[in-house]
């Protein structure tokens, strides 16, 4: 089977049977939003990646790219979102060069929408898809089952009910483009403090029909204070008992060395 | 015909691993030696599913489901000579193109891409497929079971 791997499904299934437990479902946590300005959209997350109760990464990267105008917040199982995006990413890509024409947020949004439905929610990715196109600004939200929303301001992930308070009491029609990055980062924020799953800084994307600027670390609410006293050991402080010195014209008695010039990377090395 | 365009849950409830893989002397038995640890390649080409997983019935009958659609669409606008003429150029382009297991074969080639307009996508099953993990048949038994010779 290609893709998916269902090897293991009926020994796994058997094994319960005989009263093997099930392994724990793994709740996910994040906050993310996304608005629309006048001229534009604002995406927004937290950067908090969790592995059940345990913090995995202080600040991880929710915001991924599309295309240069179309971005993605994504809730849910990391991997899953990031994989999601990036194949879509490339889908989108190869689809723009096939008819010759800029990227759509809708047609970005309607390849997610079907790849998830397809899995039935197997693919556990959030998304909350934002874009400028020569239709339009568009913000739209994708959940793993394959349903989607289009709304003026949206949020997704365990703080999403925090964010969506801030912008039901916050927001009004024809924000300019600050008003629009403070609402998203202060959404974020009361994601950050009032929902355990998420923490850390504020990340914000702000899409206009000519660029994409991606704030990252826009608000650290969260930076580590300096320590009371350094732990440091001096210099010195463990004893040495014998020192032995070997020189190169030495060892070139028994073994040839070349001293090579110094040379820049040759390959394409991946980010 | 239907104008289904999402598969039937049709999980199956019962297995056989031993179907295709089983020893000429002792049918029903999974043969190890001839075809391996898992799943035999011959199975997994003849899109049965291996587990009682919903989800894998639904992705392996995915593309036939979509493609009865699209054929009865098109039978229902041009009449049926228009999905049976493209019937037709994909067995012509399939027979053409077919290449043994060992040298790779089961992915769709550029020409049946093209007849099926997938060309432009790549999927993660054009990556991922799945047949790193999979014994290989030699040639002589692929033929013999092709051939109908054993």
């Amino acid at each position: 089977m290609p893709g998916f791997d269902f090897s293991n499904y009926n020994r796994n299934a058997a094994l319960h049977a005989r009263g093997v437990p099930l392994p724990k479902a793994t709740s996910t946590g994040t906050t993310i939003v996304g608005c629309i300005f006048d001229g534009g959209v604002v995406i927004a997350a937290d950067t908090r990646a969790t592995s059940g109760p345990i913090v995995a990464d202080k600040n991880c990267e929710k915001l991924h790219y599309i295309s240069p105008q179309i971005w993605c917040a994504g809730a849910g199982t990391a991997a899953d979102t990031e994989f999601t995006t990036a194949l879509i990413s490339s889908q989108l890509e190869l689809h723009s060069l096939s008819t010759g024409r800029k990227p759509r947020v809708v047609t970005c949004m309607t390849l997610l929408k079907q790849h998830l439905f397809r899995y039935q929610g197997h693919i556990g990715a959030y998304l909350v898809v934002a874009g400028c196109d020569p239709t339009g600004t568009h913000l739209f939200t994708v959940h793993a089952h394959g349903s989607t929303d289009k709304l003026p301001y949206v949020t997704m992930g365990s703080g999403s009910l925090a964010a969506m308070s801030v912008f039901e009491t916050q927001w009004k029609a024809d924000l300019s483009r600050d008003e629009a990055v403070k609402l998203c980062s202060d959404a974020i924020l009361s994601g950050i403090w009032n929902d355990l799953g998420s923490g850390s800084n504020v990340d914000v994307a702000v899409i206009t029909k000519e660029k994409t600027t991606l704030l990252r670390n826009y608000i650290k609410p969260n930076e580590k204070s300096a320590k009371l006293q350094s732990y440091r050991f001096e210099k010195g402080t463990t004893a040495v008992l014998n020192e032995k010195v070997i020189n190169k014209s030495d060892l070139k008695r028994y073994v040839t060395v070349h001293d090579l010039p110094v040379e820049g990377e040759k390959m394409d090395v991946d980010t | 015909m239907s104008m289904r365009i999402v598969p039937a849950s049709q999980a199956p409830t019962t297995f056989s691993h031993a179907a295709s893989s089983s020893a000429p002397s002792a049918p029903g038995i999974h043969d190890t030696l001839r075809h391996g640890v898992g799943i035999s390649p011959f199975d997994a080409a003849s899109n049965k599913p291996v587990s009682a997983h919903p989800l894998e019935a639904r992705l392996k009958n995915w593309e036939a489901t979509q493609e009865a659609v699209r054929m009865e669409s098109l039978k229902r606008t041009f009449g049926i000579a228009e999905p049976i003429r493209r019937g037709m150029e994909l067995k012509i382009v399939r027979e053409g193109e077919w290449r043994p297991m060992a040298l790779g074969g089961g992915l769709p080639s550029v020409h049946e891409d093209i007849l099926r307009g997938r060309e432009d996508t790549i999927t993660w099953e054009d990556v991922f497929t799945g047949e790193e993990s999979r014994a290989l048949p030699g040639i002589h038994d692929e033929m013999e079971k092709k051939l109908k010779i054993n």
